[in-house]
């Protein structure tokens, strides 16, 4: 009977101990299948584009996503704008200009959860120095092995972070909406 | 006895020769640009100019059918030959040269919206090597079109001056044939 009532004590402690590793925690991001990547239309034809470099902090409870943060960091000089010559004019000063800001960052402040799985994270947004506050609607889908896919996509301005000013300025050439994108594999 | 195209063949020959005409002036200039508005701006007008003449394409096949005249009379059998050869060649190009620059404009990750206003399908995903390999394929074909259309307008003259047959006069309207 003592026997069993250690043994219980034992069970109780490790489940305790279980709950604990489950509850909030960093999440490592598995890069090599994630991805962040946004769509611009130029002369109204929709146009693929990405950032290879960037670095995530996920920070949650999988039973309650709501309470936890992320946080995105961009290489902007990773762009890749589907053609050489984008490239390199998207680094300029009219565009990203990645000399004076070579990073890009969304901080989330609050997270509302809309129903199962899906939630809307809200923060801000600093490109090319200005900050500006991005409310962006995320699915969580949990992967074998306990971990998560993060992914969403939002609806930003240009014109909002400065970025293709002068010549560039004209939305019926390359529009003033893109859609941004993203897909980020977390392992526990 | 028609001695003269129809109206319809007459303008979709004419427009196909300005629209081809174009597209070449247009391709020269933004070859030379740096990336700008303008530039983007070109290449949209270029695809757009091109998928155009492929659009015009069968009708101008339907145009044969619906306005045919007599391409044999006065010619001898290897001039038939020849003829028939040359036109089949254009025609074809005709086809080729805008399906490889809309298989390079799909294989480079840009889709091909005509006019800004109908997307084109994607013919094939984005590759690098096969955007690289359609380009080569568009610019070797255009050489090629323009080699034929060059043959094409020198037998024509040859036919106007020398022969004095009216075969150029049946494209041309109101050019006189002579006497």
């Amino acid at each position: 009977m003592r026997y069993f009532a250690t043994l219980g004590f034992f069970v109780a402690l490790l489940s305790t101990t279980v709950s604990t590793t489950v509850s909030a925690q960093d999440w490592k991001v598995d890069y090599r299948n994630s991805q962040i990547s946004f769509i611009i239309k130029q002369m109204n034809v929709p146009v693929e584009g990405g950032f290879s470099r960037f670095n995530v902090k996920a920070f949650f409870d999988a039973a309650k996503p709501e309470q936890g943060t992320f946080q995105v960091e961009l290489d902007i000089g990773s762009i890749d704008t589907g053609s050489e010559e984008g490239d390199g004019e998207a680094r300029r000063p009219a565009w990203f200009d990645t000399a004076r800001h070579p990073k890009a960052r969304f901080v989330s402040k609050t997270i509302t959860r809309n129903n199962a799985g899906s939630y809307t994270v809200n923060g801000d947004l600093t490109l090319k120095g200005r900050t500006r506050p991005l409310s962006v609607p995320v699915v969580l889908t949990p992967q074998r092995g306990g971990g998560w896919l993060v992914s969403g996509r939002a609806t930003l301005k240009r014109s909002h972070f400065d970025i293709g000013g002068g010549e560039w300025a004209d939305p019926s050439v390359v529009a003033d909406d893109l859609e941004a994108r993203f897909k980020l594999l977390l392992k526990p | 006895m028609p001695q003269r195209y129809r109206w319809p063949t007459i303008s979709l020959h004419w427009l196909t020769l300005l629209l081809i005409v174009a597209a070449y002036i247009i391709m020269t200039i933004l070859q030379d640009m740096s990336l700008s508005p303008q530039k983007l701006k070109l290449y949209s007008w270029h695809k757009w100019v091109g998928i155009t003449v492929l659009f015009l394409l069968p009708l101008r096949l339907l145009m044969r059918f619906f306005d045919p005249l007599d391409h044999r009379a006065g010619l001898t059998a290897l001039e038939v030959k020849a003829s028939a050869a040359v036109h089949g060649a254009i025609y074809l190009l005709l086809f080729a040269v805008p399906m490889f620059g809309w298989l390079h404009s799909s294989a480079a990750g840009f889709p091909v919206v005509w006019l800004g206003v109908l997307p084109l399908p994607d013919l094939v995903g984005k590759d690098k090597a096969l955007s690289e390999l359609f380009k080569e394929l568009h610019e070797g074909s255009v050489n090629l079109l323009i080699g034929l259309v060059v043959l094409h307008a020198v037998a024509a003259l040859y036919h106007h001056h020398i022969r004095r047959d009216g075969v150029l006069a049946r494209m041309v309207p109101g050019l006189r044939n002579k006497q």
